[in-house]
């Protein structure tokens, strides 16, 4: 009898759950997708780039929402400007620091009265057509950045504008001619940059004379070779994109664009900063070095100072300041003897 | 004060371009510069819906906040216009704007743009209202004279409105009302639409 309870008790719990575990299929959802979110997702390019159709004819004009556009307003407004700023401050401390520490490095033995041809003229016509463009370029191309924010209140915007338009139209007109001058110094500076690692190393673990002591160094030290190959390939960042954001005549789309800028303003802005390290290093940093690349002759103990395994190999071809003067004076190109330098 | 906006319905726009014609006529703007355009997206294919658009006067324009130059300004109406005199053609505007308003008369080599030019919600520039230097420049000054954008204004669906944003919201909270919810699916329901 109980046990006959327990079935019929049995089959109904089972039965109940045999009709849960199977139940009828559900109806149709109401459920569908709106198409007006559709629309909105495509138009904001949220699954990839949707061009549409349009009458005009313009660079996007198919496209109804920019999506690049925020992005780099952000990076040259958040990133760019502040960063590119801060790092100009930090680095012109650094160098006024390090002046207010180590002072006017003199020569360890005085001027030696002996001079060493070390740039060609056309090395020196090279470097200073380089310099003369880089210098005008980071200058007008500084001003488009942080004219704004330093010269607008200086000027105003109207006259800012006017010192703008003059800075844009440099910018455009002289990079181009950059290309040349970076060619031609690339090509008569490698030889001597190429890197030797063993000396290199050993010039960068002893600070590279930055705090007293000289490391041994041959033409061009592991620093100069640094910034020339930074330079090169900085510099050929800074051609393609300043090209391709020059020429706006190829369609260039405005994603295009901004990637190039964002090359253009990374490459430009390390260029600048780092020079400032080799503008004050060739100038009033150390005794008896701007003239080098002036009159293109060193002084013996100079060379024998700052690049002692080259001054090893041509301190034979020393000789004294007069009779170099008088020949530069007689107009007598040493072009011959010149590649042995 | 009235807070300024263009609105363009997707629901009503039909591709017609009166208001890219309008503007340009309106304004006497140059050959290959369009203040407004309309595009269509699914062109040809279901879904198929088209939207006109120009400058959005934007309460945080991405134009005046990358212009090198800052040559932007906002009205007390809330329109975003600029100062030729001022504007050096980099282009940057056209970078950063979502919606393509900034155009140039020219697109040469060495970066050669001219001045930018954009929708003006037909108000014109820093000049004095109406003086012909204005009118070169920036073309009409509608809003002076108490009358809205003529693209919106002459537009035959009414799928572009222009105004005061709350007129405008208002409108359209009331056209979406009557088509019901999901509107892109069910499309406009002619006998409820009361406007």
């Amino acid at each position: 009898m109980r046990i006959h309870t327990l079935l019929v008790v049995f089959c109904l719990i089972a039965s109940v759950f045999q009709v849960q575990a199977a139940p009828p299929p559900p109806p149709p959802s109401l459920y569908t997708s709106d198409p007006g979110i559709e629309l909105w997702n495509e138009i904001r390019q949220r699954n990839g780039e949707v061009r549409g159709v349009t009458q005009v004819k313009s660079t996007d004009a198919d496209i109804l929402i920019n999506v690049s556009g925020e992005n780099w307003r952000q990076y040259r407004m958040q990133q760019l400007i502040p960063i590119a700023g801060a790092a100009i401050l930090i680095v012109l401390l650094t160098i006024l620091v390090f002046r207010l520490l180590r002072g006017n490095i003199k020569l360890s033995e005085g001027r030696s009265g002996l001079k060493i041809l070390r740039f060609t003229t056309n090395q020196r016509l090279a470097h200073w057509s380089t310099a003369t463009l880089f210098v005008i370029l980071g200058l007008t191309g500084l001003t488009l950045l942080l004219g704004r924010k330093f010269l607008i209140p200086v000027f105003g915007a109207e006259g800012f504008s006017n010192i703008a338009v003059v800075a844009k139209f440099l910018h455009d007109y002289l990079g181009p001619l950059f290309v040349f001058a970076l060619t031609w110094l690339f090509v008569l500076f490698v030889r001597d940059n190429m890197p030797s690692p063993k000396l290199d190393l050993q010039w960068l673990l002893s600070g590279g004379g930055l705090f007293g002591k000289h490391a041994h160094s041959d033409r061009y030290n592991a620093g100069e070779k640094a910034w020339f190959w930074l330079a090169a390939i900085g510099g050929l960042a800074v051609i393609v994109s300043g090209l391709v954001l020059d020429f706006p005549i190829f369609g260039q789309t405005r994603a295009t664009m901004e990637f190039y800028h964002f090359v253009h303003s990374v490459s430009a802005v390390v260029l600048i900063v780092v020079s400032f390290g080799h503008i004050y290093m060739g100038t009033a940093a150390l005794e008896a070095t701007f003239e080098v690349m002036q009159t293109g002759y060193c002084d013996a103990n100079w060379a024998k100072d700052h690049h002692d395994l080259w001054y090893e190999k041509v301190k034979d071809s020393a000789q004294p300041e007069e009779q170099v003067q008088s020949v530069a004076k007689a107009g007598m190109a040493q072009r011959g003897s010149t590649d042995t330098a | 004060m009235a807070r300024m906006k263009f609105y363009c319905d997707a629901e009503r726009c039909i591709e017609c371009n009166a208001c890219v014609t309008a503007c340009k006529n309106e304004h006497d703007i140059p050959w290959g510069v369009n203040r407004r355009r309309v595009v269509t997206i699914k062109d040809g294919e279901q879904g198929e819906r088209s939207l006109s658009v120009a400058c959005m006067h934007c309460s945080d324009a991405p134009c005046a906040a990358v212009c090198p130059v800052d040559c932007f300004y906002t009205t007390g109406d809330g329109i975003v216009l600029h100062d030729k005199d001022i504007c050096i053609g980099c282009g940057y505007c056209f970078y950063a704007c979502p919606f393509g308003a900034p155009q140039f008369p020219e697109e040469a080599a060495f970066s050669s743009r001219g001045k930018m030019d954009k929708c003006t919600f037909c108000a014109g520039g820093p000049e004095d209202d109406n003086s012909s230097e204005e009118y070169k420049k920036y073309g009409r000054n509608r809003l002076s004279e108490g009358k809205l954008p003529l693209c919106a204004e002459m537009c035959s669906t009414h799928a572009l409105l222009a105004g005061d944003a709350d007129v405008l919201s208002d409108i359209y909270r009331k056209r979406v009302i009557n088509r019901g919810a999901s509107a892109f699916e069910w499309g406009v329901n002619f006998d409820k639409a009361k406007l």
